[in-house]
């Protein structure tokens, strides 16, 4: 009921054209496919997600992948990864680090805390304090952190892989709006279907096929996907759709708000990447079709709450009832 | 005053909008005294210096001034000319254009626009031809394109595209306005201005002195014209268009009798209606004809003799004239019955007898002796009217509109010396000759002969056309015409006027283009003149005179009898037509059009499948919906891939190889669209129907 079973969307691959970049990025998703079986679209939204150099919130029920497709990802990526399992008890300090009197030098030493990393992975955001998600999700925005009154900058690239169980369920401090539209996608993992569940059973424990994923792309290849990402063109009569959806979204009824500026350049910054991985120098509509849910569904709720998952019923309104020719 | 920017007015609109001043004003200008038209040229240039910054706007004293000026004016005119149309004219004329130099903002060139559209149908008051019809619309053209220039960008302001514009937005207002000229109830109106009250009625009047018609021999004006519905019309010497009967005579003039001369009051005359049939032996089919007169400002209207009216409001005299039921102010259409062959009056009733045999007691004593050695020297009455008309034939008399005048004794100065006049003279002349010989006679005048309108088959009458001629009371025949300018100028009643008159430098010497008639361009400025009056002619029988009961007529063929619920169907009916458009404007059905042509071309290839139940769905990508079609049919899957890469390639790569693309794309499409009806028709037929 909670996950929305993505893989019976259409998944946008159809559109692929061969070049380099697209067989690249289907080498990585297929690595990591072997860690997270028959998640393939989650794989490469979490991919564009990081090539398009936003942080990924992932949503789901304990011991749906989320960990192992964080992990799957730093290795693929070969990126310098640290793990912080956010508890009720954890502090700003355990994240960012701390100064230490050295007693043989004489002098405060910084010891810098997990977040010095390309990758983090904050596992469980939603169970520390308000205080500690504050102290991590300002990292993320200026991708620089202030100790002790010295701001230090935050390795390069910098990504935040946060997951977060479903906020009904007890012991959960909600992510406030605010903080949610930092994120640049939520993903949801949804079970997996009987044929990968098969082959899961049939296999070893998760931990030894994580670390059989293999390095595919280095730090540069990725930052060089930043850089296409963004060359990538979007038509006026493209844009003219984008804007019709983030119109559509505003002044309605049924939206309790619509959606930020930073929301619709979010949109942007997906669909283009999204185009990028299919070997595209054009955004089409079908790119902001495959990426909407996952950039939209958590920037938006729903005036009346019937059940928590109804900006998903939203999101898909958007994508019915806005056509792409006006 | 504080003007926001863009409120000012733009020049290139103000040029449209003095254009459509000085067009407005124009017609009014030869109808205007001289120093009205003085102002309005003065408050044109006026307003063209201000545009150009070389003269500012009045001042406030100068704008009491003027105030003042245009009361004390109005105030003249009313006296000079009374409260009627031309004083309520020209005031507004002169209010008009002092708006024009007070015209600051958008706002004021509105009300002048408004003002001129108001002005251009005074002309109208005045006149109602074709011309004037052409060029009120030619004036509402440039009132409509100044509108448009006023609201153009001062980026969009080329004067032929404004002109373009105008023309297509009174094109779209012309379809409605025939069918509210058709269908909008002609409701008489609640209150009248009185029209021209300082016009001269013209035409033929009721008395005749000398040279009354020859007057109207100068004038080449229309006075009315007739088209005779079934048979043809009478030959050109039989075409006397009796109007009134003159019986009294004071030795100068002839004049009708006061005492029969109650026309103004015409139900008196209805009581005559009565008695017609023992006073009038009548034989043979009656000619039936519809006449359309001209504004004579006089009751009376004419017809061939005997005519029985037709119509309502039309009565008859005693004397056999007929009238119309107040003054003809204007244009007038009424249909008559004819008998060719008739007699009138066999018993002369003794008071008649005196009337018409009565001359003056004194005065022509030489006329008065030469009738009575001539009825002395003959037989019967008739004998003495041939001897009388003989002596006018053999005689060295001349018929011309310029005769010498006469003094005293009239009758006795032309018999006998001058011997040279117009039908008048002889008219006169032959009634006085009958009367001294103590045989009943009168004058009748009226027109004498027609033109012949090929193009529409009718006959134009022309004030030339004025004649008076004579009845003569024999026993046994009754009252029988005679017409003693026939045997002095036998052409000028066989031929016409035209033919007995053209070498007299008086005929038609008012008329415009008389020598149009006769000069020397000849038969194609004649028969363009003709067409030209045909034109004329079916403008005023279906445009001018359609009133209400041509109306119902139009409704009586169109949907059979008039019922009041076949009017209110079709009232609603044309009410749901105008709402449903507007409805259609609203929801955009012409919405498309603003589509590039590929996306139009796509939508339509969408809405082909849709026929085969393919339609495209809301929010439906191309790729989607290429795959979905060919999921569905694979032998359209080679099809949708080419429309779908054309249709991805111009609306979403933005490249210039896609650019360089863009016709052979539209072209790849409109194949593609043509392929796919013929294979979706194939389809279909060959489908197994259920």
């Amino acid at each position: 009921m909670l996950s929305l079973n993505l893989d019976t969307q259409s998944d946008g691959r159809v559109h692929v054209v061969e070049n380099s970049i697209s067989v690249q990025v289907q080498e990585v998703v297929q690595e990591i496919g072997k860690a997270l079986l028959g998640k393939e679209q989650q794989i490469r939204l979490a991919l564009c997600c990081l090539f398009s150099g936003g942080h990924l919130l992932i949503e789901d029920l304990p011991g749906m992948g989320k960990t192992t497709l964080s992990y799957a990802l730093a290795n693929a990526l070969n990126l310098k990864f640290n793990r912080i399992q956010f508890t009720s008890d954890l502090l700003p300090a355990d994240i960012l680090g701390i100064s230490v009197y050295n007693q043989s030098s004489g002098q405060f030493a910084f010891h810098p805390g997990p977040i010095f990393s390309q990758l983090v992975l904050a596992d469980e955001i939603n169970r520390t304090t308000p205080k500690t998600q504050s102290a991590l999700l300002e990292a993320m925005e200026e991708r620089q952190v202030t100790i002790e009154g010295e701001t230090r900058s935050l390795p390069e690239p910098f990504f935040v892989i946060a997951t977060q169980n479903p906020v009904t369920l007890a012991g959960t401090y909600p992510l406030p709006e605010s903080q949610l539209d930092r994120f640049l996608m939520r993903l949801r993992l949804g079970y997996p279907d009987q044929r990968a569940e098969r082959e899961l059973l049939e296999m070893n424990t998760e931990r030894d096929r994580v670390e059989a994923v293999q390095q595919c792309l280095s730090t540069s290849e990725v930052a060089e996907f930043r850089l296409k990402s963004s060359k990538v063109a979007a038509s006026d009569s493209l844009l003219d759709y984008v804007q019709r959806l983030i119109a559509f979204t505003r002044g309605k009824e049924d939206f309790h708000f619509g959606l930020s500026p930073r929301g619709s350049l979010a949109i942007m910054r997906a669909a283009k990447t999204w185009a990028l991985m299919c070997g595209r120098s054009h955004v089409v509509p079908e790119d902001v079709q495959v990426i909407l849910p996952a950039v939209v569904e958590h920037r938006l709720r729903a005036s009346t709450e019937g059940d928590g998952n109804s900006s998903a019923a939203l999101v898909q309104r958007l994508l019915n009832e806005v056509d792409i020719i006006e | 005053m504080i003007i926001e920017h863009n409120s000012q007015i733009p020049r290139h609109a103000l040029y449209w909008i003095l254009a459509a001043v000085i067009l407005v004003i124009l017609p009014q200008m030869m109808r205007m005294p001289l120093w009205i038209s003085f102002i309005a040229i003065l408050c044109v240039t006026w307003r063209f210096c201000i545009s150009w910054g070389w003269v500012s706007y009045p001042s406030r004293l100068t704008r009491n001034v003027v105030v003042v000026f245009t009361l004390i004016v109005s105030a003249s005119q009313i006296r000079a000319l009374g409260i009627g149309l031309d004083s309520a004219a020209s005031l507004l004329a002169l209010g008009f254009v002092f708006k024009l130099i007070e015209m600051h903002q958008k706002r004021d060139i509105y009300v002048m626009l408004s003002l001129c559209f108001i002005m251009s149908m005074v002309a109208f008051l005045y006149d109602q031809s074709v011309l004037s019809t052409l060029y009120v619309s030619t004036v509402l053209l440039v009132a409509v394109g100044a509108l448009v220039a006023v609201n153009r960008s001062p980026f969009e302001q080329r004067a032929a595209s404004t002109a373009k514009l105008a023309v297509l937005i009174a094109a779209q207002a012309l379809p409605l306005a025939v069918i509210l000229f058709a269908v909008f109830p002609r409701i008489a109106p609640l209150w009248a201005v009185p029209l021209q009250n300082n016009v001269s009625s013209t035409g033929v009047s009721d008395e005749m002195s000398p040279g009354d018609i020859a007057q109207l021999g100068r004038s080449g004006d229309l006075a009315f014209r007739v088209q005779f519905s079934s048979h043809l019309p009478p030959l050109h010497e039989n075409l006397y268009w009796r109007g009134l009967v003159l019986d009294d005579f004071d030795g100068t003039t002839w004049s009708r009798t006061r005492a029969s001369s109650s026309y103004g009051s015409a139900t008196q005359l209805q009581n005559f209606q009565y008695n017609w049939e023992n006073r009038v032996l009548a034989e043979g089919e009656p000619l039936q004809y519809n006449v359309i007169m001209e504004a004579t400002q006089q009751p009376w209207i004419f017809g061939l003799h005997l005519a029985q009216p037709i119509e309502n409001n039309l009565y008859q005299s005693r004397n056999f004239e007929i009238f119309n039921n107040g003054i003809i102010t204007q244009r007038i259409s009424y249909d008559l019955l004819s008998f060719q062959t008739n007699k009138t009056d066999l018993f002369l009733l003794d008071s008649q007898r005196s009337r018409n045999t009565s001359l003056p007691d004194t005065g022509n004593p030489e006329s008065r002796e030469f009738a009575r050695q001539l009825r002395a020297s003959v037989d019967s009455d008739l004998d003495y009217v041939y001897q009388v008309l003989a002596h006018f034939q053999q005689n060295p008399f001349f018929y011309t509109l310029n005769p010498r005048t006469l003094d005293q004794d009239r009758v006795d100065n032309f018999l006998f010396s001058t011997r040279e006049g117009f039908c008048e003279h002889y008219a006169s002349s032959f009634a006085f000759l009958m009367r001294a010989a103590g045989i009943p006679s009168r004058v009748v005048v009226g027109y004498q002969g027609a033109e012949y309108n090929p193009f529409e088959d009718y006959l134009m009458v022309y004030q030339y056309n004025a004649h008076a001629w004579n009845e003569v009371w024999l026993e046994g025949e009754g009252w029988v015409r005679f017409d003693p300018t026939a045997a002095v100028s036998p052409e000028r009643i066989r031929l016409g006027p035209e033919a007995a008159l053209r070498d007299d430098p008086a005929f038609m010497e008012e008329a415009l283009f008389s020598s149009m008639r006769f000069g020397g361009f000849g038969g194609v400025m004649n028969s363009l003149r003709l067409r030209f009056d045909a034109i004329e002619y079916e403008w005023n029988r279906r445009v001018v005179n359609y009133d209400q009961d041509t109306q119902f007529e139009l409704f009586e063929q169109l949907f059979g009898e008039v019922t009041e619920q076949k009017v209110i169907s079709l009232l609603v009916f044309l009410g749901g037509l105008a709402i449903v458009i507007i409805a259609l404007l609203i929801v955009g059905v012409g919405g498309s059009s603003r589509r590039n042509p590929l996306e139009s071309l796509y939508l339509r290839i969408a809405e082909e499948l849709d026929k085969a139940g393919l339609g495209r769905l809301s929010g439906e990508g191309p790729h989607n919906y290429r795959d979905r079609v060919s999921a569905q049919r694979p032998e359209l899957g080679e099809l949708m891939a080419t429309v779908t890469s054309a249709y991805v390639r111009q609306s979403y790569e933005v490249d210039a190889s896609a650019l360089a693309r863009q016709r052979q794309d539209i072209k790849q499409m409109r194949m593609a669209l043509n392929q796919l009806r013929f294979k979706l028709s194939n389809l279909s037929r060959f489908m197994p129907r259920n």
